[in-house]
């Protein structure tokens, strides 16, 4: 362990858990700008969960640990997930942290227990999402592991944290190979998050619900933190377009003023990461649910195309 | 050095023993005394392996005269040593877990036999691995199958257990025929029976290796040759399929591996055949196992399924070495065995508590359980750590062997044919899509197994079984956690230095985090209990909740051109003429496309040609007479014309 990765795995983490809710909420803002509404002001989310982590826990008589104990396996999950995607600065990568498959299998895990958790009280709607949410994740996880493998072929490495040094140092980062991996992590971050045309997080309609379902009987703090987790989960996804395709101004070494412009520089590319999912979320309805797979098959044709344009190149 | 054979002999000894010693006595402290013998055996081949691997020594034995002029000789590297360390930590826990598993069988004198064919069943995979040559390992090889299919048989009154091992008879039979061709195609190239480095150009061994491949991936279940696995399991004891879907299955990656290290040569085709042979396994096998109810056929399915990992791995190795990336075919190989060892473990662990839910519930029906995670804590508890280990998540051994796997894919830029890394692409997809989809059966199997409301009234009733049946699992369930946490750190003290994350420290930092959480969100009042909510119903019944098919549905309908159905009419009819309709049947059920349009075709005509042959036996003496007549002018004419 080196300074350097100490202090990286202390801020990098509380950064990311302070910042995910607020991009949430400026979603939600520029929906209900293009549906004509005001919508909530953006510091709402943070109340909310303010609210949540206060209130007392219910739980279905059915269910047993694995609904307790989910919430804070998720969290944990993500918390260390957020160590593997350089957001305030680029530390030394040490013991396998940044390693891109050990963070895909991360989300993994976090999606595996919310499944379980699902099924946990016995409710119909739970189940429903349970299915759908691991039958969709398995038809996109080919599309991410390509994509990443185009990230790793194009920046020669398999840890983002080696992968992000070299997109941040370069002064013209914008090579095509790396606009094509960012349409389809861009897809990927859209499915993962479960927003439109795949899920719509706004509802708690049957027909549309994937993964407001499964967390349907969590409740009191278990939900704040099963939020906090799914927002920490759309930050990194965030983290990882922005620093592939907008890397300008990640600080690579330890130093507080490059630090501090990293992070307002972050929030800012963020912000505007965040005003075009909104955008993309209003203009689009919400597609059929086997016709998911041939959306998917888009973000893995990108990836294996890029894979191929390196390889021929 | 002396004392590292003695073990080997030891171990054989107690295992020896251990088969006569319940036929001989016949009573439980016997059987007892013989589960004890094989797990003294384990604990010795344990500290055998481990030198070895450790060490990189390779203890000689000396030859055993069998016959005048047929030799055994046993001999052990690194590769077999890493074999006899799987079977090492299988056995514990399945001795340990048949101690009172296997007093459940119908009578005495079943119990007796299983507990000697167990031991036996051990001892021939042991000296399969332990073979120097294809003398001894063919011989053992029969003996392994043959005592496998006695356990399989071992209820053999029901009808469906008497199909099952005939199909399984005639499997490895099949493969034995396989693996008979291609070691006397070895033998004739090099006159020797011994295992040695084959200097010979590869297109002079490629009817060893297409024989050797078809014979050993009949036994480890590769598709299309996969279909035994479905029918046997559910047909054996749980402690058997743990041995068999644990251990037997990787003896066979072992007799290929062994062939295949020891061509120095192979062609890049191989490699290729092996991968498109391993990708599809993979991807059939979690497919068929997400429509199956049968909680042990669905297992087998994702045996079927973990077969085609380890072979991606080794047709990574061959395509590597091939193309003269020694690094990257040592991190394949290396992922190939260690996803073989991590499989054997968590795959016995999820069959012996398979074993303790059917015996629990009287049912292998998935659709039937529900709720055990209540009835049953602590086998619910350690079929959890077997899904998770299986389902491959951080930081558990099933993770680790795929990492990898996913390293070696990842690295494989250094590749300079440009059609071979299309194909990886497409291998390295297919690889992802089975992780998931893996994940999706293991989140069904476990959901629908241990959680919600129970589903009938025997899962209702279940009990927690006994402390033998919990501890058994308890092994290999402990193994799973531990290796993968030390992945790191076992690779290295087995000389292997890959860059590998480090998933101790991974796995100590969730510790951390989690509990840290836990404290910070601890509260003083406590939780509320209430009902699910069911849209208004008083209160939810079993019937409301999401069953097996309808979890798997929506893959069955993005998979739908693969899980084809088929409409079957069997009519009667009063008459021969088929006028007089008596009654029949309609059914639609899946389409069994290996079975109906691989299998049947051959067996329908080796059918055909035997009714052929049997009118020729009418049972009349003056036809034989004619027989004999016919036979002697043909002799006559033939030796006619050679003279």
């Amino acid at each position: 362990m080196n300074t350097s990765f100490l202090l990286f795995a202390l801020l990098n983490p509380i950064f990311a858990l302070l910042a995910a809710p607020l991009y949430m909420a400026l979603i939600r803002k520029v929906k209900a700008y293009a549906q004509g509404r005001k919508g909530p002001r953006l510091f709402q989310v943070y109340y909310d969960l303010r609210k949540l982590l206060h209130k007392e826990v219910v739980y279905s008589s059915t269910s047993s640990w694995i609904m307790r104990f989910t919430p804070y396996l998720n969290l944990s999950a993500l918390l260390i997930a957020s160590l593997f995607v350089p957001l305030l600065f680029v530390p030394e990568p040490v013991g396998g942290f940044g390693h891109i498959i050990v963070f895909l299998y991360l989300l993994a895990l976090e999606r595996f227990f919310t499944a379980l958790g699902g099924l946990d009280a016995g409710s119909a709607f739970g189940g429903m999402g349970s299915s759908r949410s691991m039958s969709l994740a398995a038809v996109i996880e080919p599309s991410m592991v390509v994509a990443f493998a185009a990230l790793a072929f194009v920046l020669k490495s398999l840890n983002m944290h080696e992968m992000f040094a070299l997109t941040a140092s370069e002064v013209l980062p914008l090579s095509p190979t790396l606009v094509l991996v960012s349409i389809s992590l861009f897809i990927i971050l859209i499915v993962e998050t479960g927003r439109l045309p795949v899920d719509n997080p706004a509802t708690h309609l049957e027909l549309t619900m994937i993964n407001e379902a499964m967390i349907l009987e969590q409740a009191g703090k278990n939900l704040a933190l099963l939020e906090l987790a799914h927002a920490l989960k759309q930050l990194l996804l965030m983290g990882v377009l922005i620093n592939t395709i907008f890397p300008i101004g990640l600080s690579t070494e330890l130093d507080s003023g490059k630090i501090a412009v990293s992070a307002v520089l972050f929030l800012l590319k963020a912000g505007l990461l965040a005003v075009v999912i909104g955008l993309f979320e209003s203009s689009l309805a919400k597609m059929r649910l086997f016709r998911l797979p041939a959306f998917y098959v888009m973000a893995f044709f990108f990836s294996a195309l890029t894979i191929l344009i390196e390889v021929f190149a | 050095m002396y004392l590292l054979e003695a073990f080997v002999y030891g171990a054989v000894l107690a295992l020896l023993s251990g088969t006569f010693l319940p036929l001989l006595y016949r009573n439980k402290n016997a059987r007892k005394a013989s589960f004890g013998l094989s797990l003294i055996s384990s604990i010795l081949l344990l500290v055998f392996a481990g030198t070895i691997l450790y060490t990189g020594k390779e203890p000689a034995f000396p030859a055993f005269g069998f016959l005048p002029g047929l030799n055994f000789t046993l001999a052990t590297d690194r590769l077999s040593a890493g074999f006899i360390l799987l079977i090492a930590a299988v056995v514990p826990g399945v001795s340990i877990y048949s101690v009172e598993y296997i007093e459940h069988a119908k009578s005495e004198a079943r119990k007796d036999l299983q507990t000697a064919l167990t031991n036996l069943f051990i001892l021939a995979m042991l000296l399969v691995v332990l073979a120097g040559n294809m003398v001894g390992f063919l011989f053992f090889w029969e003996i392994m199958s043959l005592s496998s299919l006695l356990l399989v048989l071992h209820n053999y009154s029901s009808e469906e257990n008497k199909k099952a091992g005939f199909f399984y008879f005639v499997m490895t039979s099949l493969s034995t025929a396989f693996l008979f061709l291609g070691f006397i195609s070895l033998f004739r190239l090099t006159g020797s029976a011994e295992f040695g480095q084959l200097e010979y150009p590869a297109n002079t061994l490629t009817l060893p290796f297409l024989c050797l491949f078809i014979g050993f991936g009949i036994k480890a279940g590769i598709v299309p040759f996969h279909k035994w696995l479905p029918y046997a399991h559910p047909a054996a004891p749980s402690s058997i399929s743990a041995l068999m879907s644990g251990v037997m299955l990787k003896v066979a990656i072992y007799g290929f591996l062994r062939f295949l290290l020891s061509v120095s040569t192979p062609e890049l085709w191989w490699g290729v055949l092996i991968l498109i042979g391993g990708s599809l396994s993979a991807l059939l096998g979690v497919i068929y196992a997400l429509k199956e109810s049968d909680i042990k056929r669905l297992l087998a399915y994702s045996s079927i399924e973990n077969i085609g990992i380890i072979l991606i791995g080794i047709g990574l190795y061959v395509i590597f070495k091939v193309e003269g990336l020694e690094a990257l075919a040592l991190l394949s190989l290396v992922g190939a065995c260690f996803h073989a060892f991590n499989h054997a473990l968590f795959k016995s662990l999820l069959f012996l508590c398979a074993g303790s839910i059917v015996h629990a519930t009287g049912t292998r029906n998935i659709e039937a359980f529900g709720g055990l995670v209540k009835s049953m804590p602590s086998t619910s508890a350690l079929f959890m750590i077997g899904s998770v280990s299986i389902a491959a998540l951080p930081p558990t051994n099933g993770f680790a062997g795929e990492l990898l796997l996913y390293q070696a894919f990842l690295q494989s830029s250094a590749l300079t044919e440009p059609l071979l890394t299309v194909l990886l692409i497409i291998a390295l997809s297919s690889f992802a899509l089975t992780g998931a989809l893996a994940a999706a059966l293991f989140v069904k199997l476990f959901g629908i197994t241990c959680l919600a409301i129970p589903r009938s009234e025997q899962s209702k009733l279940a009990e927690e079984v006994k402390k033998p049946m919990l501890l058994g699992p308890a092994m290999p369930a402990a193994l799973c956690i531990l290796t993968g946490l030390f992945s790191k750190q076992l690779l290295s003290l087995a000389g292997w230095n890959f860059e590998f994350p480090d998933l101790l420290l991974l796995g100590l930092l969730f510790g951390i985090i989690y509990a840290a959480l836990f404290l910070i969100m601890r509260s003083k009042n406590p939780a509320r209990i209430s009902e699910t909510w069911g849209c208004g119903i008083p209160s939810l019944t079993p019937s409301m909740e999401y069953s097996s098919a309808g979890f798997s549905e929506p893959l069955v309908m993005i998979f739908k051109g693969i899980y084809r159905t088929r409409i079957v009419h069997k009519p009667e009819y009063l008459d021969m003429q088929e006028s007089l309709f008596k009654n029949g049947r309609v059914e639609i059920r899946l389409l069994r496309f290996f079975e109906e349009y691989l299998y049947t075709p051959p067996a329908q005509a080796i059918d055909n040609f035997s009714k052929l042959v049997s009118k020729l036996q009418n049972g009349k003496l003056d036809s034989y007479v004619l027989y004999a007549f016919i036979a002697v002018i043909i002799l006559i004419l033939a030796t006619g014309g050679l003279v």
